[in-house]
């Protein structure tokens, strides 16, 4: 096939579906690889419900899922890596690796759109007990404990009487060597809150937090929403440690508004973890020589105006690889890369007719 | 942190606290607090005294009941209601929460109520009797130094110089303006009937019952039933 109208997408979380949606629509043939089993990325893989709405992940991304697996321009390749390139923009030249095997495939153009990883609380410190207390967790473990719609203690399998959510982990930090802000933390941290209260009602419910960054719609969907109508506590401060005490656990922080020190036992601490590049990312970096941004996310050119065309001639990227994203950002980029890169390669074979 | 109300019992400060929260404007005063500081920027209380309508928001979103026992003793009367901090970007009411939790202590008469209220006996008295707030006769020199030397002056011929006003109605020493013997009565109705001169009963009972027997005996000669209409 011939590489001019050809588009790889690397990633088919969100921003890799919509792009591979787009460009298969723009007319253009699609590559889509994933190196997981299943297309949908994080969410579809971790989260029970998606910001802001609460509404189920699979029941809300299985349009897309399912028309991109059954789009007839979209060439599905799960359980899939790319390992090499050669050539340049126009004339891409990628090996791809599934159980073993390798190929070679030509496209013209790539979309990168691998995604994040969430903070590894273990990563520099251990943070907060994580991997000392059973029951700390992330907002990770959060949600696949809401997938089974159930939040416990996984010290006892009970309800919890008291959960705190702290924010900020691995984001906003020079120590840990994150300087940005992971921005849909608080959004998320506030639907769980609320989730929280409708599963275990009784529960008090704490958001340690330094601010609370709830733009746009959020701020009355998610965070006015968990304050008045769940009475959700929102105290300006962050927990410098938690230690355990008894069956509970001790929480040491500031109320920093009401200018006194806060030390309260609580039977679960959720810990809001923030994004960094995934090994995919990275990956995908190396192999493209795609230049790291100063935060360690894929650079890209333009910004603000041009938010997905990266230093490498037909290299795009789509979401969080690109740096901290939610959803409706990932999506749009998702559309605006499908675009460029098919007007790029049409204005690419224009130019040599 | 030590409580300054250790001989209060922890019950009595939450069945307090409850009233509070129970009152049927609260969950209208407070909807959730960003903790800006709008209210005490707006507040000209906050600038003379160690006084926050933040503060009170906050307690009483914390449910913290020590703090807001103790704001219920002393914070609250620092307060002018002036409802500046109506200004909250939240729609909260902090004035208003202020306006509860002084009602909560005045109807259970705490001591520290019965002492920040004690210089106003004689405004209730004055208010609840007569109408008005204050009367020209309570103008006396040594009651007013700050006032200058004319005070004398005019208490000694005060009645010549309320005759100098242009309105007829504000002829008089004893009251600030004449109040008509129907308004005087409509009001001790309504006072007695919604409970209003119950709620200094806790506070000073001989001032209650004072005023109890002269409003009952107003009503009494006018025909209307000082127990109410139902």
């Amino acid at each position: 096939m011939s590489a001019a109208e050809r588009v790889l997408v690397v990633g088919g979380g969100p921003g890799g579906l919509e792009a591979a949606r787009g460009a298969a629509d723009l007319g253009a043939e699609v590559l889509l690889v994933e190196a997981k089993a299943e297309l949908g990325g994080t969410p579809w893989e971790a989260y029970a419900t998606l910001t802001p709405h609460l509404k189920p992940t699979r029941e809300l991304m299985a349009e897309v899922v399912g028309q991109v697996a059954s789009h007839p321009r979209v060439d599905v390749r799960t359980d899939t890596r790319v390992v090499a390139s050669e050539g340049e923009a126009g004339h891409f030249q990628v090996t791809l690796e599934q159980g073993g095997a390798r190929t070679v495939e030509s496209v013209g153009a790539v979309i990168v759109a691998t995604g994040f990883q969430h903070f590894d609380p273990g990563r520099e410190t251990q943070m907060y007990g994580y991997y000392e207390y059973d029951d700390v967790i992330t907002l990770v473990d959060a949600e696949r404990m809401m997938q089974q719609g159930k939040l416990v203690r996984p010290s006892t399998g009970a309800p919890p009487k008291s959960v705190a959510f702290i924010q900020c982990v691995g984001s906003r930090d020079r120590r840990i060597g994150n300087q940005y802000c992971s921005k849909v933390c608080c959004g998320i941290a506030s639907k769980q809150s609320i989730e929280v209260k409708h599963l275990v009602p009784d529960a008090k419910v704490f958001i340690f937090y330094i601010d609370m960054r709830m733009y746009g719609f959020w701020e009355d969907q998610l965070y006015w929403k968990a304050q008045e109508e769940h009475k959700v506590n929102y105290i300006r401060g962050i927990v410098t440690e938690v230690i355990k005490k008894g069956d509970q656990l001790l929480i040491k922080g500031e109320d920093t508004t009401m200018g006194r020190p806060v030390e309260v036992l609580m039977d679960l601490v959720i810990l809001s973890v923030g994004m960094e590049p995934s090994a995919g990312t990275l990956e995908m970096g190396r192999i493209f020589q795609i230049p790291r941004e100063p935060h360690g996310f894929l650079a890209t050119v333009g910004e603000p105006l041009d938010t997905v065309s990266t230093p490498v001639a037909g290299v795009f990227v789509a979401g969080a690889a690109a740096g901290p994203k939610d959803l409706e950002d990932t999506v749009s980029m998702g559309g605006a890369a499908a675009m460029r890169a098919v007007s790029f390669l049409r204005r690419k074979a224009s130019q040599s007719a | 942190m030590a409580s300054t109300y250790a001989d209060v019992s922890q019950d009595e400060k939450a069945r307090l606290f409850r009233q509070v929260t129970q009152d049927a404007r609260f969950d209208t005063y407070l909807y959730g607090c960003y903790e800006c500081g709008i209210c005490v920027a707006a507040c000209p209380s906050a600038r003379f005294y160690d006084f926050s309508p933040r503060k009170i928001a906050q307690a009483l979103a914390r449910e913290d009941v020590e703090l807001v026992y103790e704001q219920m003793n002393d914070d609250v009367w620092n307060c002018s209601q002036c409802f500046s901090c109506l200004r909250c970007p939240r729609g909260n009411n902090p004035g208003g929460l202020i306006t509860i939790m002084r009602e909560v202590a005045v109807n259970n008469g705490l001591r520290t109520t019965k002492e920040a209220l004690a210089g106003y006996t004689r405004i209730i008295y004055k208010i609840m009797t007569t109408g008005t707030q204050v009367s020209p006769d309570m103008l006396q020199e040594d009651a007013f130094p700050d006032w200058g030397p004319q005070v004398k002056e005019v208490a000694d011929h005060l009645a010549v110089w309320r005759r100098a006003l242009p309105p007829e109605t504000m002829h008089t020493t004893a009251l600030s303006w004449q109040v008509e013997e129907r308004t005087m009565r409509e009001l001790y109705a309504i006072w007695k009937w919604t409970g209003t001169l119950d709620m200094i009963a806790q506070l000073d009972e001989g001032l209650h019952d004072i005023m109890e027997e002269v409003m009952d005996d107003a009503l009494e000669d006018s025909g209307i039933d000082a127990a109410g209409p139902l």
